[in-house]
């Protein structure tokens, strides 16, 4: 008995292209697409800047999310952790705490409600989705006695240029959110615990008898989120040059979605920095493609979801290929 | 046998009369002597008690009832209707002599109205409707129309005419109160002769986001149309504080105006950048008249006159913003 392979027909080959490059084929359409349709406009440098500009934060939140969802988990709090983080930041500058003390406490508060959620899922095995759905409220709370239900302004220049400054025109956020991308992209890729995450996320009870240590692996993962979503709360708060308790609470769903966008970037169809930033993208030029076209903020969020779909169903479909 | 007979008609008799003192007192109309014995009871209830000027109302009622003897239950529902209302609800079936709902839209408490409308409780109220509506004895809301007008009239005068200008209007429909003053600034800036940026009105989402979602609409309105803004009309500061950001970071010379004054709005007034004016609501002013209306009531059980009252509001500007109390700020 013989076999014999048949050749590859063209109608599958497009499928398996679409499968593998579906994300990176979405954001060049859309791209085209955009520019097809306002070419004066939308690759315009002040253009990309703006883009550049509105996605910086919900990189640094998405990269964050990331982190988490390569070790197979998901942190539901990370945009509270944010806001809480710039209204901590804010509320210390405005009692007179100096600003980079201020910073630096912020930065240990996101810090420690990663280590908590690390906590809660690694050693105290709870689910992700119950343990950071609890921090979340929790979080939440927290942010509104820290503002007392206002919003916190007047915050110094020093604080509010780290938002709102430019280097070479381009606004500081977004070389933020590149310096930030680049570490967490490196640490994945090419550290120790990267590794120990990427094996974690992919099976943890062979990680475990391969040597790993998983939960100290899942602690670390959530406790990188939390500090660097902190970073992304206190960016949005100089961004804005004040904080509330829910502003941008919109990052949580988003960075999500970036995250779920990249997951179909590589063959793996796992979580990826490279990925996410894809993601990014794609929700970036969306939005303000469908602005700059004048599309109506409702059906922009249907066309979102309708994305997201579709995105979650190529990931999905490409695990099943595997 | 006649002595036994006439002991047991006595305390009948005593019984009955206890019983109808007791039964008297659920309405506004009891005798002074049961109202003296008993305090007024009152459900006081906020779905907006995570806002600075929700929050402001849960401490100045509280204080109020404090002063006026009332029972008073307070309960705050944190935009969570399906928490709320039957928390409002249960309440009711404990017995009330009125109720107080602050700036809780009638539209989302249907089954509150239902069960104090069984339970011949009245419902008083403020900024809970646009327009007269039977689920209230009474409703102080502010004129919307008024605030319109006075944001117009600003933007009329930094502008020199409306006519052929380039106006965006922000709203976010949700919010009755900013649903129908976006729709009528609208209708204004049409029939002055402006042109509304981007066709209608721009929504925003959800208020958490307000800031950052006007922020983003304005700068990609002005990436695809450079100067081409002359107004951004706001149906509320925390948006139109995003707004204005977008204008000055684009480097327009557009004005924006919000509605709300707060302490961070009225401070970019006195800046002098792109936020030009913001509309003060009397609130401390509407609920001292929904207190007397309800304390009328509970003297000898009038209710107010009409059920729907909007009050007259005051522009905020350059020119006064430094006698203003912020909304955020209010004691």
């Amino acid at each position: 008995m013989t076999t014999t392979s048949a050749p590859a027909k063209p109608g599958r080959f497009i499928g398996k292209m679409l499968l593998q490059g579906g994300t990176v084929v979405a954001l060049i359409v859309l791209i085209g697409f955009f520019f097809a349709m306002r070419p004066d406009i939308f690759l315009t440098f002040t253009n990309v800047k703006n883009i550049l500009f509105q996605v910086s934060i919900l990189a640094i939140i998405a990269g964050a999310q990331t982190v988490v969802m390569v070790v197979g988990d998901f942190d539901l709090s990370l945009a509270a952790t944010s806001s809480l983080s710039g209204a901590v930041a804010a509320a210390l500058m405005l009692a007179g705490v100096p600003m980079w003390v201020a910073i630096l406490i912020a930065l240990a508060v996101g810090l420690l409600i990663g280590v908590v959620n690390g906590l809660l899922i690694a050693y105290l095995n709870l689910s992700a989705f119950v343990a950071t759905l609890a921090t979340m409220t929790s979080v939440i709370g927290l942010a509104y006695l820290v503002t007392a239900g206002t919003t916190l302004f007047s915050l110094p220049n020093e604080f509010n240029n780290l938002g709102q400054g430019k280097l070479f025109n381009v606004p500081l956020p977004v070389y933020i959110a590149i310096v930030i991308s680049v570490i967490l992209w490196t640490v994945l890729r090419f550290t120790t615990i990267g590794r120990s995450w990427h094996a974690v996320g992919g099976n943890a009870e062979v990680s475990r008898l391969s040597g790993v240590n998983v939960r100290r692996a899942r602690l670390l993962a959530f406790a990188v989120a939390g500090l660097v979503a902190a970073i992304g709360g206190i960016l949005l708060a100089a961004r804005l040059g004040s904080a509330s308790a829910v502003q941008g609470s919109d990052n949580l769903m988003f960075s999500v979605a970036a995250v779920f966008l990249g997951m179909t970037v590589i063959k793996s169809g796992q979580a990826n920095l490279g990925g996410t930033m894809v993601g990014v993208s794609i929700i970036g030029v969306m939005s303000n493609g469908l602005n700059i076209l004048g599309v109506n903020s409702y059906i922009q969020q249907v066309v979102t979801g309708l994305i997201i779909i579709a995105a979650v169903t190529l990931s999905s479909l490409k695990t099943r290929e595997r | 046998m006649r002595t036994r007979f006439k002991g047991l008609v006595a305390i009948a008799a005593v019984a009955a009369l206890a019983l109808t003192g007791c039964s008297t007192s659920g309405g506004g109309s009891s005798s002074s002597s049961s109202t003296e014995k008993k305090p007024f009871k009152v459900i006081a209830f906020t779905s907006g008690n995570q806002t600075p000027i929700g929050a402001w109302w849960v401490k100045a009622v509280t204080q109020k009832g404090k002063d006026l003897g009332w029972d008073l239950t307070m309960i705050q529902g944190d935009f969570d209707f399906q928490k709320m209302n039957p928390a409002v609800e249960s309440a009711i079936g404990q017995g009330a002599d009125a109720i107080l709902d602050g700036y809780t839209d009638v539209a989302s408490i249907g089954s509150i109205i239902t069960a104090a409308k069984d339970a011949k409780i009245p419902i008083f109220a403020m900024d809970s409707a646009t327009a007269p509506s039977d689920a209230f004895v009474v409703n102080i809301t502010t004129n919307q129309q008024g605030i319109v007008d006075s944001t117009m009239g600003a933007f009329d005068k930094a502008l020199g005419g409306l006519k052929g200008k380039n106006i965006m209007v922000i709203g976010h429909d949700p919010h009755p109160g900013i649903r129908l003053r976006a729709s009528l600034a609208e209708k204004a800036l049409i029939a002055a002769g402006a042109n509304i940026a981007g066709g209608d009105i721009q929504k925003v989402k959800s208020p958490a986001t307000g800031r950052t979602e006007a922020l983003a609409l304005v700068a990609d309105y002005l990436t695809a149309h450079p100067g081409g803004l002359d107004a951004v009309w706001v149906g509320w500061d925390d948006a139109a504080l995003g707004a204005s950001k977008a204008v000055t970071e684009a480097g327009s010379k557009a004005k924006v105006t919000g509605v709300d004054a707060t302490s961070e709005a009225i401070a970019e007034i006195q800046a002098g950048g792109a936020f030009l004016a913001t509309i003060e609501q009397p609130w401390p002013k509407i609920l001292d008249t929904v207190i007397a209306d309800m304390t009328s009531y509970h003297k000898d059980g009038t209710l107010p006159a009409k059920n729907f009252e909007a009050v007259a509001t005051t522009l905020v500007d350059a020119s006064n913003a430094a006698s203003i109390t912020p909304s955020d700020k209010l004691q």
